[in-house]
């Protein structure tokens, strides 16, 4: 079962234009036949493993920096997850904590477009000499 | 290539392993799994005695039980993983429920299987986002 179903969440980046419902829409009128429920972050996408994938790919292409996806594993509106039924989501403290790196991680995706190499990374501040650690522990005795 | 990505069940890792072309492995699917055909309410809350047992695997019996439950998931695509993505030093809230103690045992592991594994810092500026981006994106296109 779990092969047919591929439930999709796609979150928007805070600094972004693009609206959960205007996101919602357009996925709507690609017409591959997967079910769309819009959120308050972006929205989710349901459907056969082969029309998600489709979906997905149309969506980053078109927005390439605004909207993250993963997958997810409990279908759209479950009631054991939804919160409008009273749900438990243990999930979404870190939803919204990745949430608020998405603007952060869209300038390092322009980074790699502009063909950047990472900064190297800084030398680690190194202990007290042993030297003069045992200095001050003879003074102090 | 199969690459684990810790946390676990991260939105940002898991898009960037995708993005740049290859198959993340994350809780979602082994969560997944279990509440089609178990019909479990919330695993890894919630496990079989058959996870239970096969944690025993990956953790020792004296192992608190929330431990070995998540284990129970993720161990297995440790095993099945041919590279690891690691984010570090991430707020509390970053990760599964923020337990530490299940998130060293996997770094553990992943350290164990000696499989080519990149360690990011959680970002906290967009200098150091934009780093971390551009290092993953480069072990991943390392990995061939």
């Amino acid at each position: 079962m779990s092969e047919d179903r591929e439930t999709r969440l796609f979150m928007i980046s805070p600094d972004s234009t693009v609206t959960p419902d205007q996101l919602a829409r357009e996925i709507h009128a690609m017409g591959r036949g997967v079910a769309v429920k819009e959120t308050c972050y972006g929205c989710l996408a349901e459907g056969s493993r082969a029309a998600v994938a489709e979906v997905l790919a149309e969506v980053r292409g078109r927005h390439p920096l605004d909207v993250f996806s993963k997958r997810r594993a409990y279908p759209a509106g479950d009631p054991r997850r939804c919160r409008a039924q009273h749900g438990t989501r243990p999930g979404y403290a870190q939803l919204e904590a990745e949430w608020a790196a998405l603007a952060m991680i869209s300038r390092g995706l322009e980074a790699c477009g502009r063909g950047e190499s990472p900064r190297p990374p800084a030398e680690p501040a190194g202990g007290l000499p042993v030297e003069k650690f045992k200095e001050i522990a003879e003074a102090i005795r | 290539m199969k690459v684990f990505i810790d946390p676990p069940n991260s939105l940002i890792l898991f898009d960037l392993v995708e993005r740049f072309g290859h198959e993340p492995l994350g809780a979602m699917a082994s969560i997944q799994e279990r509440i089609d055909n178990i019909e479990l309410d919330m695993p890894p809350m919630n496990v079989t005695l058959d996870d239970v047992v096969g944690g025993l695997r990956y953790a020792g019996v004296e192992v608190p039980s929330g431990i070995r439950g998540r284990l129970a998931l993720w161990g297995p695509m440790i095993d099945a993983a041919e590279a690891a993505v690691i984010m570090t030093d991430a707020p509390f809230s970053f990760g599964c429920v923020g337990c530490e103690r299940s998130s060293e045992m996997v770094k553990y592991l992943i350290q164990r299987r000696g499989i080519p594994c990149l360690r990011v810092g959680y970002p906290e500026t967009e200098e150091e986002a934009e780093d971390a981006v551009l290092r993953i994106k480069g072990f991943l296109e390392g990995l061939g």
